[in-house]
């Protein structure tokens, strides 16, 4: 019996000092681990990660921009705010706790993370860069840290944005419009010097979407850094910088409008379906707001952007006849930036310093088009509402015609559906934001 | 100080008294049933102040050898305990039933037993009669409505097999479970709800609310509540000791029925039934002029044809009209001799359900076998097999319109979905699915096979006159294996010609298990004639849980082919859960002739799943129970009892696992793999929650033991509520886990038994029962933030200092700091229940009400059918201020603006069960059966409730956290008729 009474006490001893070993996360790896000692091969994870991530929660921000620039509606039975909030629909208001803006806002956010998370993996490499290499790796990463940033803006416009976030304990200020804009085109600068240090070839490889007309990464990220830095100083007003950013990016006025890099998107596997797509004829539809078929020149080939339904559209007092058809299926590829713009940034710039240039550039979009060369005037004011009618059936649905109705402040111009609508001029600052750190 | 601690323990047990040596006698008798004269089996016959004890036999006969002036002390569950002083060789007792149950043990969270009357907590109890011997019960967890004080039971959705969420006292905490600890028979239960990763289908994590709403059942769901002999609910820290950090919830101990000695007896039941749908709504009323007003003047044709063909459907009674066939078969053997008992039972269940193709069928398989060793030794062992299969089809909230309840409610009268003579489905215009065509073609099966086994082994290390060493040793495994399997065929409508991905198979297969071990070191001691005893115990505990789900998903279906390879896309996701847990307990009761009990005690835990894994927290726990009516000094002799109680105890709740972890995820793109921060931002110093938990009470029993009343008050605070708190999202992850805020909940607990009747042809009990609780957040570290919904406008909870945490805010007008207006709150005013059991003569007719007042719910299914125009009070007006729109209109008009139309109140009263059964006489049945009983039950068939839905109680997010009551076209709830027959051989 006392054996019996010893063994136990002897077992329970054992047990109690017994240690709970340490369980590593079963199901994926850790950011601390990685950040302090990452393989190449993790490396180019991190690299795949970044850029699968600019694609993340992208569906959200060409809908709501495409929504409150009144180029489609959304219609759909599961959720009521895409025809109440985003159009301002009766006393509804924006919310700062809504999805369509919280979500492409962390969507964001999280490409500048994995980007920061990528520059510290790569400077404390297991296997140590050289600094060319290294430079590939963060040139990749600020410029799209810069353009992630830009999408950002352009949803807070004059709420402001925080630029600097690596800590995330310590983030940075909430900076203004025009200042938010300049620091991303510094960092697009930073990223182009590293990119133009980083030796001829890239460690990394990047996905089918981003390398275009045949060039490497390191090129194909090069043009792209320089097309997003023309369309930055065109929006801060900096016309000449916007053409010298142009000269080194892909610009062409003799090449294919769709030349540029994009999204990749693809139905295979676990890989991402393009979440603007929607098939047409439902009676869950993308379907465009009606102004741009009353709207568009007579052969206007642009039409092909729209699609006559079977049967119209209705939701919530919205009818459409149309759809927008503007990507052919799912595993359909979205453009980042594409030639047409870079045309049309030329076009711009050139106004009001050589109207005539300005003219003939927008004349490649409109013979492009069907519509032959302009014959209009070329005063400024006519160059301008030409521009702003090429880019809206130019860049219909690729999330422009919002931001040039408010760089031009002509917000008041987009049409109206039903009484009391509004047209917003920026989204509200996430709730995660306020009363935190600055916010 | 570990080994000190050790030391102290040790020397505590094996502190041993004296032997005292006095003259024997040896008394035998027969104890019998007062009102049947029957004898009893069971009874427990010791010697008061003493571990001296015996049981009596089948026929109710004991003999035991006592020191002659001794008090004899005969108890047994269920009848008034009898002290009688030995002054004879024979002594034949009666016992007397007791309505009140106060003189029943309780094993209260304890490694030993407690008696009811010196228990210093209020622990509710049920036995299995009461459980199932008034209307049939599906599942477990639904058996449990309404029959327990403290506890907040509610469906998640009407979908047959289960789901349903318990909580205990109010809110433990606001992102880890709040739900109780299952324990079967000493077996750790794995109650998880696993989705079947239908999100792929209905897109509903795609928009607002990130959330799975897939609403699987529960896994508790599984057992047979047949098989049980009684369930306690521990509701708190203060009761729940050895469990510790596992029971912040609670704790539901279920004791399942043991072997009977003596030969077989069999039983056989049968039970068959039809289910409905408990509320129908109606369908909004047509005519021209709503037609155009909501589907545009281009429908009203559509409209004017189908009605004059004759040709409007009633998609109400389409698609929720069945009348579904219940059916419950159950064998049960039991018998045993000196040595060895066992308990057998069989049943076999088969469910149809109010939606056509969804439905439950259970098989359960069980053997307890109890063996003593020797005089000393007992070993229990209980085993439990089984396989269920549940078809729950698909409701609930999407974004892709795929689901039949969002589909059904933006479908109008006049739309034409029944399929032609070929079997071909039409498409539905108005949404992206045809319902019907979605329930025939569909396949969400859930199928479970699960064994549970229980180990027992209780020994009497060492017994003599003034004290006992006993150990108490227990382990337990609960392995499943749980297989879903979801097809969407590609000839569906949101599946073909380029809707959808052209057909989903979703094949997961999820392998759970749990495996406990515990041993327990219990030492009595009765120190002379004091009056004074002491147990002293002591027990280790140690829990693994090891669960690894695996979905594989195929999408681009080769025809009809649902094998995952035979697809144009396949994705794998496996997602694997790991945690260990240690602990230990120790605890002294000091006994002063049960006129003053008092303990104290100490639980210290460690787990995995903490930031520092070997970290111990330690959590005290103290009671006193005072029984006024044993001191000399009570002279009130219509008072039987009267107890003070108070008692405190303090648990944890570990951190949810992967909490810590800070992760990448993986991603894919173009063929190549890649990894990103995961939204979560975990916390490497996270610790448990603590939960401190003071309860008091007074309870009294009257007029000899007739009528009795108990009063609980108890105040239970969280500290360090872990929350998923909100971090801003410019730092590329969204939310943190942080133990960031503290949670109080204070609430009353009402008892009133009383035996109203009792003659020897009629016998009238009846139980009332009342509990309230309310929750207030005293400490928020983060600021507030709104959760469990899907946006302000539609209704949230919000997590604020001062207030409830399951107020539901919304937009409207007066707006408060927070732009916010609080509309309502999801915990209801209070509960009351009411049961009576009559039995005249061959009949038992027995009834249970429960009444839930106050408590809100998002009905956001009125939203859905609102947009579409379907909603069934579209035109009725008695919601507009100004009486002039109907309501459908008026809730449009307001929304964005103000939530409060889709805020409803979400009270109800209802007769949860109803059994009248009949005995036959003997005289009919003859000598080769020895009972047959025949009757009528239901369930839910009075309801009386305002809500604007099929049912107030719904969840479209299941049980999780604090997401309950938001309603989004949930499969509605269903009343049950059913008839029984029961025969013994």
């Amino acid at each position: 019996m006392k054996l019996l009474k010893y063994t136990f006490i002897i077992s329970l001893v054992t047990l109690l000092s017994c240690q709970i070993d340490e369980i590593q996360d079963p199901n994926n790896p850790s950011v601390i681990a990685i950040e302090n000692n990452a393989s190449r091969n993790e490396l180019q994870l991190l690299v795949s990660g970044v850029e699968s991530e600019m694609r993340d929660e992208m569906g959200f921000y060409y809908d709501v921009l495409g929504i409150i620039g009144r180029e489609y509606y959304f219609f759909t039975n599961s959720d009521p705010r895409y025809t109440g909030e985003v159009l301002g629909k009766g006393e509804a208001t924006l919310d700062d706790a809504g999805f369509y803006g919280t979500r492409p806002y962390a969507g964001r956010y999280k490409v500048v993370k994995d980007a920061n998370i990528l520059m510290t993996a790569a400077q404390n490499a297991a296997d140590p860069l050289s600094d060319s290499e290294l430079k590939g790796f963060t040139g990749f990463a600020k410029t799209t840290q810069a353009y992630s940033l830009l999408l950002v803006l352009n949803m807070q416009y004059q709420n402001g944005i925080r630029i600097e976030v690596s800590d995330p304990e310590n983030l940075g200020p909430f900076k203004d419009y025009s200042t938010a804009l300049g620091d991303i085109s510094s960092l697009l600068d930073a990223g182009y010097a590293d990119l133009n240090t980083a030796g001829s070839e890239a460690l990394f490889f990047l996905s089918e979407g981003f390398v275009f007309n045949g060039l490497d990464e390191l090129e194909s990220l090069k043009q792209f850094n320089r097309a997003i830095k023309a369309r930055v100083e065109l929006y801060r007003g900096n016309k000449t910088a916007a053409l010298s950013a142009l000269s080194d990016s892909f610009f062409d006025l003799a090449g294919s409008l769709n030349m540029g890099p994009s999204h990749f998107y693809d139905a295979a596997g676990t890989d991402l379906p393009n979440p603007v797509y929607r098939t047409p004829n439902g009676s869950e539809a993308l379907a465009a707001q009606p102004s741009y078929v009353t709207d568009i020149r007579a052969g206007d080939d642009r039409i092909n952007k729209v699609a006559m339904r079977t049967s119209p559209a209705t939701l919530d007092g919205l009818t459409s006849n149309y759809d927008v058809v503007i990507y052919s299926s799912i595993s359909s590829n979205i453009p980042i930036i594409r030639n047409e713009e870079l045309i049309l940034i030329y076009a711009e710039a050139n106004i009001g310093t050589n109207n005539t240039e300005a003219a003939s550039a927008l004349s490649i979009i409109t013979s492009a088009h069907g519509l032959g060369n302009y014959t209009g005037a070329l005063t400024d004011s006519e160059l301008v509402d030409e521009l702003l009618y090429n880019r809206r059936y130019s860049l219909f649905g690729e999330a422009h015609r919002w931001i040039d109705m408010r760089r031009y402040d002509r917000l008041d111009q987009l049409p109206i559906d039903r009484p009391g609508d509004d047209v917003w001029t920026q989204l509200p600052r996430p709730v995660s934001e306020i009363g935190v750190q600055g916010g | 100080m570990k080994v000190y601690r050790i030391v102290c323990m040790v020397i505590l047990f094996l502190c041993s008294g004296f032997l005292l040596q006095a003259q024997e006698l040896k008394v035998s008798g027969t104890v019998t049933d007062a009102l049947s004269g029957e004898g009893i089996a069971g009874v427990n016959v010791v010697v008061k102040g003493s571990s001296t004890g015996t049981i009596t036999s089948v026929n109710g006969n004991y003999s035991i050898s006592v020191n002659s002036g001794s008090i004899l002390q005969f108890s047994f569950v269920g009848y008034v305990t009898e002290e009688f002083t030995v002054s004879s060789s024979t002594l034949n007792v009666t016992m007397t039933e007791d309505v009140t149950s106060l003189q029943e043990v309780v094993v209260s969270g304890l490694a030993s037993t407690v008696k009811r009357t010196n228990l210093a907590n209020s622990v509710a109890s049920i036995s299995g009669a009461e459980l199932t011997g008034i209307a049939t019960q599906q599942t477990m967890d639904g058996a449990l409505y309404g029959k327990f004080k403290g506890a907040n039971i509610s469906a998640n959705s009407g979908a047959p097999g289960g789901g349903i969420s318990i909580k205990l006292r109010g809110l433990t905490s606001i992102n880890g479970s709040n739900e109780p600890l299952y324990i079967i028979d000493g077996v750790y239960i794995d109650n998880s709800a696993i989705s079947a990763g239908l999100n792929v289908v209905s897109q509903a994590a795609g928009g607002g609310s990130q959330s799975n709403q897939d609403n699987p059942s529960n896994r508790i769901a599984d057992l047979d509540p047949e098989d049980i002999q009684s369930i306690e609910i521990l509701k708190g820290a203060s009761a729940a000791a050895i469990y510790g950090s596992r029971a912040s919830g609670g704790v539901i101990i279920i004791t399942t029925k043991k072997g009977q000695q003596g030969k077989a007896q069999i039983s056989l039941s049968q039970t068959l039934g039809w289910t409905q749908i408990l509320n129908p709504l109606g369908q909004r009323s047509w005519d021209e002029t709503k037609v155009a007003a909501s589907f545009g003047a281009s429908e009203v044709p559509n409209f004017v044809a189908a009605r004059n063909a004759g040709k409007l459907v009633d998609y109400e009674d389409e698609l929720y009209g069945n009348k579904g066939l219940l059916s419950t078969s159950r064998i049960t053997v039991t018998g045993g001799g000196d040595k060895t008992t066992y308990f057998v039972a069989a049943t076999r269940k088969n469910d149809d359900a109010i939606v056509k193709n969804t439905g439950y069928e259970k098989s359960s398989f069980r053997l307890n076998l109890e063996n003593a060793l020797s005089d000393r030794v007992k070993l229990n062992l209980n085993t439990n097999y089984i396989e269920s299969s549940t078809d729950r089809g698909l409701f609930s909230n999407d974004n892709s319109g795929a689901t039949m309840g969002v589909s059904f409610v933006s479908t109008p009268s006049w739309a034409q979905l029944l399929p032609d003579a070929n079997g071909n489905y039409p498409n539905n215009p108005y949404s992206a699915s045809n319902f019907l065509q979605t329930r025939d073609l569909i396949t969400n099966n859930e199928s479970v096979k699960r064994i549970i086994t229980g180990l027992n082994l209780d020994a009497i290390l060492l017994k003599k006159d003034n004290m006992s060493l006993r150990l108490n040793a227990r382990g337990g495994i609960d392995n499943y294996t749980l297989v879903t399997n979801a097809i969407f065929p590609n000839t569906l409508q949101f599946q073909k010609d380029g809707n959808g991905t052209n057909g989903v198979s979703i094949q997961g297969t999820t392998t759970n298990r749990n495996t406990n071990v515990a041993a327990f070191l219990i030492h009595d001691f009765f120190p002379g004639s004091s009056g004074l005893s002491f147990r002293t115990q002591f027990g280790i505990t140690g829990e693994n849980f090891d669960r690894d789900n695996i979905v594989g998903t195929a999408t681009f279906l080769n025809g009809s082919q649902t094998n995952l390879d035979q697809s144009g896309s396949v994705t794998i996701e496996q997602d694997r859960l790991i945690q260990k847990d240690r602990g230990f307990f120790a605890q002294e009761e000091v006994n002063l002739n049960d006129q003053i009990i008092a303990t104290i005690g100490l639980r210290g835990d460690k787990s995995s799943n903490n930031g520092d894994p070997n970290k111990l927290y330690y959590y005290p726990k103290a009671s006193l129970a005072v029984n006024l009516t044993e001191f000399s000094f009570w002279s009130i002799s219509t008072i039987n009892q009267l107890k003070m109680r108070v008692a405190y105890g303090e648990a944890g709740n570990f951190a949810v696992f992967g909490d810590k972890f800070i992760s990448l995820e993986p991603v894919n793109i173009n063929g190549s793999s890649g990894l990103t921060v995961s939204n979560l931002l975990g916390n490497q110093e996270i610790g448990p929650e603590r939960q401190k938990e003071l309860e008091a009470g007074i309870d009294v029993t009257a007029l000899n033991n007739k009528i009795s009343l108990d009063f609980t008050y108890y105040v239970k605070t969280v500290e360090d509520l872990l929350l998923r708190a909100q971090i801003p999202a410019s730092t590329g992850q969204t939310t943190k886990v942080q133990n960031a805020a503290e949670m109080v909940n204070k609430g009353i607990e009402i008892g009133l038994n009383a035996n109203v009747i009792s003659t020897s042809t009629l016998n009238w009990k009846s139980r009332l029962s009342y509990w309230k609780n309310n929750t207030e957040v005293t400490r928020l570290d983060v600021p507030s933030f709104t959760t469990g919904g899907f946006a302000d406008f539609l209704g949230q909870y919000r997590i604020k200092e001062g207030h409830s945490p399951t107020e539901i805010i919304g937009v409207g007008p007066n707006p408060d700091e927070d732009g916010l207006v609080v509309f309502g709150d999801a915990q209801p005013d209070f509960n009351l229940s009411f049961l009576n059991s009559v039995t005249w003569k061959n009949f038992e007719l027995s009834m249970l009400w429960h009444w839930k007042k106050g408590g809100d719910n998002i009905n956001l299914t009125a939203l859905l059918s609102d947009l579409a125009g379907t909603s069934p009070d579209y035109d009725k007006i008695d919601l507009d201020p100004d009486g002039q729109l109907g309501n459908g209109d008026y809730r449009l008009s307001v929304l964005g603006a103000n939530t409060e139309p889709y805020i409803e109140d979400a009270s109800y009263i209802r007769m949860r069960e109803i059994g009248l059964y009949y005995n036959l006489p003997k005289s009919v049945i003859g000598d080769f059966l020895n009972s047959v009983k025949v009757g009528f039950s239901g369930r839910n068939l009075i309801n009386i409730f305002d809500y604007r839905s099929y049912d107030p109680e719904v969840s479209n997010f299941g049980g999780k956290g604090l997401s309950s009551s938001v309603e989004v076209t949930q499969y509605p709830s269903s009343k049950n008729y059913n008839f029984h027959l029961l025969v013994k051989f």
